[in-house]
């Protein structure tokens, strides 16, 4: 089975840059996500959004990845929120307690009304 | 990856589900954990369960592939599917010495986002999440990870 390498694009939003994911998160997506990450960060908006609607596989080494964008978010001061995350993927960052850290949110325009509204 | 042997029905009435291997090799635990979801299909494992047992198992072989087998590609994971009427087992075993290497560290996410813990380790902790039971053996030769979900008479060998 060949591994789907994960793409990023990434667009601007009214004060939201999105992070729009397709592929797997694992050890193979830390270019990608790290290279559009400082992209968005570069669009200097209060949040970030990762757009999960593209992803079907994330694992143990792709949670590490979002462990470190978010540490990078909280020493930036910006805020991360996830939208389009599967019930299981909303499960593991239920136990992980990412879910803590960063709002999780239904779909794109949950997460745009939660980004204009604090 | 070899083919996944046809069920056969043990005289202690587990039921071998399949029997298959996949080379060491990054990626593979989603080749592992799709053929797993295909081998227990007739069984009542549906929805977030399956999805529960499919991360157990790809978090596992990506174990085994990378500590066990250092994804030397010649190093195969062995990986049995074996269900009796109240349990499921998934063993997978890799061709490592001495005890099974997990991050032995549990993972506290605040200590990771202010750079006290690496921000790897989540592998044991998602399994141990996912399944009713897990048990880890070894050898000088194998370590053996069996990941167990507990059924409600759904195995037709059981009975």
């Amino acid at each position: 089975m060949a591994v789907r390498h994960l793409n990023v694009e990434v667009r601007l939003e009214p004060n939201v840059a999105v992070l729009d994911m397709m592929g797997e998160i694992n050890g193979f997506a830390e270019e990608a996500l790290n290279t559009a990450y400082a992209e968005a960060d570069a669009k200097d908006t209060k949040t970030i959004l990762l757009n999960f609607e593209g992803v079907d596989y994330i694992n143990s080494t792709g949670i590490a990845l979002i462990v470190g964008l978010l540490a990078k978010a909280r020493a930036s001061h910006k805020r991360l929120l996830a939208c389009n995350l599967s019930d299981h993927y909303v499960e593991i960052f239920q136990i992980t307690r990412l879910s803590d850290f960063m709002s999780v949110l239904p779909d794109e325009q949950s997460a745009l009304i939660e980004a204009s509204v604090s | 990856m070899t083919n996944p042997k046809p069920a056969r029905a043990d005289a202690d009435l587990k039921r071998t589900l399949a029997e298959f291997s996949v080379p060491s090799e990054r990626g593979n635990e989603r080749l592992a954990m799709d053929t797993v979801a295909e081998a227990v299909k007739d069984l009542d494992i549906h929805g977030e369960n399956l999805e529960r047992l499919k991360t157990a198992v790809a978090e596992a072989t990506m174990n085994a592939m990378e500590h066990g087998n250092n994804y030397r590609a010649e190093s195969p994971v062995l990986i049995e599917v074996s269900a009796s009427y109240t349990q499921l087992s998934v063993k997978i075993t890799d061709e490592g010495s001495g005890p099974p290497a997990f991050h032995a560290e549990t993972p506290d996410l605040e200590a990771k986002l202010e750079g006290m813990q690496t921000p790897l380790g989540w592998g044991l902790f998602l399994i141990k999440s996912m399944v009713d039971d897990m048990d880890v053996t070894g050898d000088e030769h194998h370590h053996t990870v069996e990941l167990i979900l507990h059924l409600d008479g759904q195995a037709e060998g059981g009975k």
